[in-house]
């Protein structure tokens, strides 16, 4: 790579980040190359035998037609086109599953940063507090958790009735195609705990010399947290924003739990890896289930290079300072 | 007063978050208890009288596998799927964090576009070759790709937070004549502790809970985690058990909820306590 | 759970904890790991099978026992069992098939049998069936006949079921309404619902008991009144038996009664996934169409006063017949075909494994071993046996071959595009449009 500047995913995730000067650059090639691979063993193992292997399979088989019994049969672009032409059921997981990142992943995130930020602030509890916040997402998704919400969803339930009392009249949400989709926005919502550990442990990773500093400048709380805690932040941030974002287009569990399996009612809940699921597995149309991922895969990662792309003016690396 | 209000302030909203958070917790602990005909109809949190059958069922267990086996395979399989997941992925971020090599960002951009790709794809022919390798049926498709850092997730956490770790500690461990290994070891390692806590809790939960990878390649029931075996209690085609299912649910958290236990408080120490000392 | 204070000598002896436990952890692992890939082995020369099915845990007792009992008689051969609940089943299944292979002996859905026939996933049994080695002379012609695929015998039904109509006989008698005979129609069902929906009877969550389930949703129901008329769902491999205007007159039925309240509301209906869930069994329905093997966990649920009763009609001609409720079948892959052969012939045709099994998959393909359980049977599996011996007497068509491949789509299908008349998103015409322009492009593929 040395001089190429290569136009992958751009500076910030920049494996080891910037370039040190020439003359110091050439002298540590040599010293640190073969270790790299030695570390890297393990992952460059698994990388190729159980990820590049079946992702490329997978790639082939989405320009055949793969009914999981009788071999592949090719069919070209004959997917892609009957996904993006003639499926309206394709388009509505696609809205369905936008409309849930475009909701879930700010709200998450917001809610998981919070909690963070109070747990940081409470003095005595804090461990009893941190493990209650996290209680929820020690479930999953299961079949249980998902009868229970069921339970506070539904009419009479304990959520409705709660809204119903202070005058908002919205019925059961479970067998509503136009609330279904909220019930699991607000489960995959409650269980934060993922992100906020996430954001915990970079609070904890933050020198307290640095807010030391601050203090001594005069600085309050609010101007510690956005001239310390947010740039400190920012990798955590910048972490956790790409990951819940790849994760909620992928989201697949809390909807089958909830809806049965079957993204109902009417299609209210099909997102489009439900959808992925009942094509290639009940419908046994493999090819087309490995096309629609392909897509997915394509999309997610154009916007996650946009994302990094704009990280390099927001995310701050300790391992860039001064350079 | 000033100082009572600040000290009263992050409490007050601490409690009434975790009220409504821990409400469906409630729920589910409630409904456990339900005699069969409330399970799924009734309205109310309480149970109309305490059905403990509902626990006795659930720790017969199933298909004549008892419950304390079932527990013990789970914790087999996450067990090593933390250990698997701590060793390879703290290896590879390390050297996506802080080593030189060809096609750096090339690997790093591939690493990251395994997240993208909807595993229900890829489940096919990664039961093609686990079978031609003899493994269904046993343990190894569940743990061995964690310790070759197959989960990305982890991989790219480590990095993050390797990356945000000052390095003049590793240069001035380098001048001292460490080389990779000897740094990585002794200076980062200990530094990324709270990313490494993390990602064996998360390990241990995800892998808990992963019920798709365990019924996809477990045949015999004598292997079966507690997980598969909440499955059983249902049945479409036939009659159910939803009082022993939500038994089951609250019998097969409590060990996560343990981990989590014992395991979180050590997210406390980051840089702050033992780090920069060290 | 207090924080510890200093991190001055804690680290050494937290290290020394987590080492402990990961070198205790893996020991175990390593020693659990090999004790797997040993027991997953041929025992000492013998023959090793597999076996699995889809069920709840009374089912996977019995047919354990049962197992136990053909072991005992074929010394040298041991029976590896696996069961999970039907959707599991389903999925694993078809990873099996396309990964490498399935069990031995596989349970299998009637709905599967062409896909997986179709697709080499299972032996012709026209050897074991010729030598005598898995006996039919017990069952009924037409009925075996339901395993067949392009002529050739792949499969054996292994229980015999039949739809059915569960209903709240006290709910009924209050309401007036005489018990559901054999030829009972169409009309007669949606005047019962009327009546009982105006009896104002209060559920469980306060609203009022309607006459029963909204079966728009149930293919299994559209097909008896198809049949009833003198249609069918398949024409053949590839063609439906239907039209469009069959189907919009059947879904207009249904939305109509349900638009008159008489029948379960869509929230409910789409919510119905299981006997416990279903309107019926959280106390909203009177009734609620089923199978028979189901129908012992309505009573079990709701009590005795539940009982079984014929789907209605649409002149007398009943529209229901026997359906295999299930199949067994022997893997294509199988290293021991005779003796693959030889268990699926034990489950179906030994006096003993048939008195272990019961009527846990529905009744028993054998005559012979189906009457001398009969005896035995008390409450709603003696119930169901009855109502199969006057279905039988008053006189059912044959079964139609097994479905084509694309069934299990076109069924999924079927149930959502009612949903869309459910919520009014389309008119019964429309969806009804929507859907068999669906079902031909899975049967054209």
């Amino acid at each position: 790579m040395s001089t190429v500047s290569t136009r992958a995913p751009a500076r910030a995730d920049g494996p080891a980040g910037t370039r040190p000067p020439a003359r110091r650059r050439r002298a540590r090639r040599r010293e640190q190359r073969w270790p790299a691979y030695v570390f890297l063993t393990p992952w460059m193992l698994g990388a190729a035998v159980l990820t590049l292997v079946p992702m490329a399979v997978s790639l082939y088989l989405s320009f055949t037609d793969y009914n999981l019994f009788d071999p592949p049969r090719w069919v070209g672009l004959r997917n892609y086109q009957e996904m993006l032409t003639e499926d309206p059921r394709f388009w509505r997981s696609v809205g369905t599953t936008l409309l849930y990142v475009v909701i879930a992943v700010p709200l998450k995130l917001l809610l998981a940063l919070g909690a963070a930020m109070l747990l940081k602030n409470l003095g005595r509890g804090r461990a009893f507090y941190r493990s209650a916040f996290y209680a929820p997402s020690l479930l999953g998704a299961s079949m249980t958790i998902a009868l229970v919400w069921r339970a506070l969803f539904n009419d009479g339930g304990s959520v409705v009735d709660i809204l119903g009392s202070v005058g908002i009249d919205t019925g059961g949400w479970v067998g509503s195609p136009d609330l279904a989709v909220y019930v699991i926005v607000l489960l995959t919502v409650w269980q934060f705990g993922a992100p906020m550990v996430i954001f915990l442990a970079g609070l904890q990773q933050i020198s307290p010399e640095l807010y030391e500093a601050a203090a001594l400048d005069g600085a309050g709380r609010w101007r510690q947290f956005v001239s310390v805690t947010v740039p400190m932040l920012s990798p955590v941030v910048f972490f956790n924003l790409v990951l819940e974002m790849i994760q909620s287009f992928q989201v697949f569990t809390p909807a089958f739990a909830v809806s049965g399996g079957e993204g109902g009612p009417a299609d209210s809940t099909l997102f489009y890896t439900l959808y992925l699921y009942e094509r290639g597995f009940t419908a046994s149309h493999m090819g087309y289930a490995a096309a629609m991922a392909w897509l997915l895969l394509v999309v997610i990662g154009i916007i996650t290079l946009i994302l990094f792309r704009t990280s390099r003016s927001w995310v701050f690396y300790a391992d860039e300072e001064g350079r | 007063m000033n100082l009572t209000t600040r000290r009263w302030i992050p409490h007050t909203i601490a409690v009434v978050g975790l009220l409504v958070l821990l409400y469906p917790l409630a729920w589910l602990l409630a409904t456990s208890l339900k005699p069969a005909d409330e399970v799924v109809t009734s309205l109310d949190l309480w149970p109309s009288h305490l059905e403990w059958s509902n626990y006795t069922t659930a720790l017969d267990g199933v298909s004549g596998v008892p419950v304390t086996r079932l527990l013990w395979n789970t914790v087999l399989i996450a067990g090593g799927a933390v250990v698997g997941n701590v060793v390879s992925c703290s290896l590879a971020a390390y050297a996506f964090a802080r080593l030189r090599f060809r096609m750096s960002k090339v690997m790093f951009a591939f690493m990251v576009a395994t997240l993208m790709l909807p595993h229900h794809v890829v489940l096919i022919p990664q039961y093609i070759i686990f079978n031609q390798l003899g493994m269904v049926d046993t343990y190894w498709p569940l743990i061995l790709p964690k310790f070759l850092a197959t989960e990305a997730f982890f991989v790219f956490l480590i990095v993050q937070f390797m990356r945000g770790l000052p390095r003049e500690l590793e240069e001035s461990a380098r001048i001292d004549g460490c080389g990779a290994f000897r740094t990585y070891w002794s200076v980062t390692l200990p530094l990324s502790r709270p990313a490494l806590i993390t990602t064996a809790i998360f390990t241990f939960i995800w892998t808990w809970n992963d019920f798709f990878t365990q019924m996809i390649y477990l045949f015999a029931p004598e292997k079966f985690t507690i997980t598969l075996a909440l499955r059983s209690f249902v049945d479409q085609s036939s009659t159910s058990a939803y009082g022993p299912m939500f038994a089951m649910s609250v019998i097969s958290v409590l060990p996560i909820v343990l981990f989590f236990f014992v395991f979180q408080r050590y997210l406390v120490q980051g840089m702050a306590t033992s780090g920069l000392k060290g | 759970m207090p924080e510890p204070r200093s991190g001055r000598r804690r680290p050494l002896s937290r290290r020394a904890v987590l080492a402990a436990a990961a070198v205790g952890l893996s020991t175990a692992l390593t020693a659990s790991l090999s004790a797997c890939s040993s027991s997953g082995d041929v025992s000492s020369g013998g023959v090793t099978l597999t076996f699995s099915w889809w069920g709840n845990d009374d089912r996977a007792a019995r047919t354990k026992k049962a197992v136990e009992l053909f072991e005992k008689e074929h010394p040298g051969v041991t029976v590896r069992t696996s069961n999970a609940d039907f959707g599991s089943y389903m999925q694993k299944l078809a990873t099996q098939a396309a990964g490498g292979g399935i069990p031995d002996v596989a349970q299998l859905d009637y709905r599967q049998i062409s896909q997986y026939a179709g697709g080499g996933a299972l032996l012709p049994l026209g050897d074991a069936l010729a030598d005598g080695t898995i006996r039919t002379s017990e069952m009924d012609e037409e009925f075996v006949r339901t395993g067949l695929y392009e002529g050739e015998q792949y499969a054996l039904p292994m229980g015999r079921g039949i739809t059915g109509y569960a209903y709240d006989s006290a709910v009924y008698e209050k309401a007036g309404i005489p018990t559901p005979r054999p030829d009972w129609t169409w009309e007669e069902w949606a005047r019962a619902n009327r009546r009982i929906t105006d009896l104002g009877l209060e559920s469980p969550d306060g609203r009022t008991v309607v006459g029963a389930n909204d079966n728009g949703v149930n293919e299994d129901i559209f097909e008896d009144w198809l049949r009833s008329r003198g249609g069918k769902l398949y024409r053949s491999q590839t063609e439906l038996g239907f039209t469009e205007d069959d189907l919009t007159e059947f879904w207009t039925f249904c939305d109509k009664l349900r638009d008159e309240g008489v029948v379960a509301e869509a929230e409910d209906t789409s919510q119905a996934n299981t006997t416990e869930l279903s309107p019926m069994g959280r106390g909203l329905a009177a009734a609620d169409f089923t199978w028979d093997a189901p129908f012992p966990g309505y009573t079990a649920l709701l009590g005795d006063q539940v009982h079984f009763a014929p789907v209605p009609t649409a002149d007398g001609r009943q529209g229901a017949y026997f359906k295999p409720s299930m199949l067994l079948g022997v893997g294509a892959g199988s290293e021991h075909p005779k003796e693959a052969a030889a268990l699926v012939d034990f489950l179906l045709n030994d006096e003993r494994a048939g008195d272990v099994l019961g009527f846990t998959r529905s009744t028993p393909p054998n005559r012979g071993i189906a009457a001398r359980v009969a005896r035995t049977l008390e409450g709603a599996e003696k119930e169901i046996y009855e109502y199969a011996q006057r279905m039988e007497k008053y006189g059912l068509d044959a079964p139609p071959p097994a479905p084509p491949r694309g069934d299990v789509a076109i069924q999924t299908a079927f149930k959502r595009a009612y949903h869309r008349v459910m919520y009014d998103l389309a008119s019964p015409r429309a969806a009804a449009r929507e859907f068999i322009d669906e079902a031909e492009r899975e049967l054209r593929s």
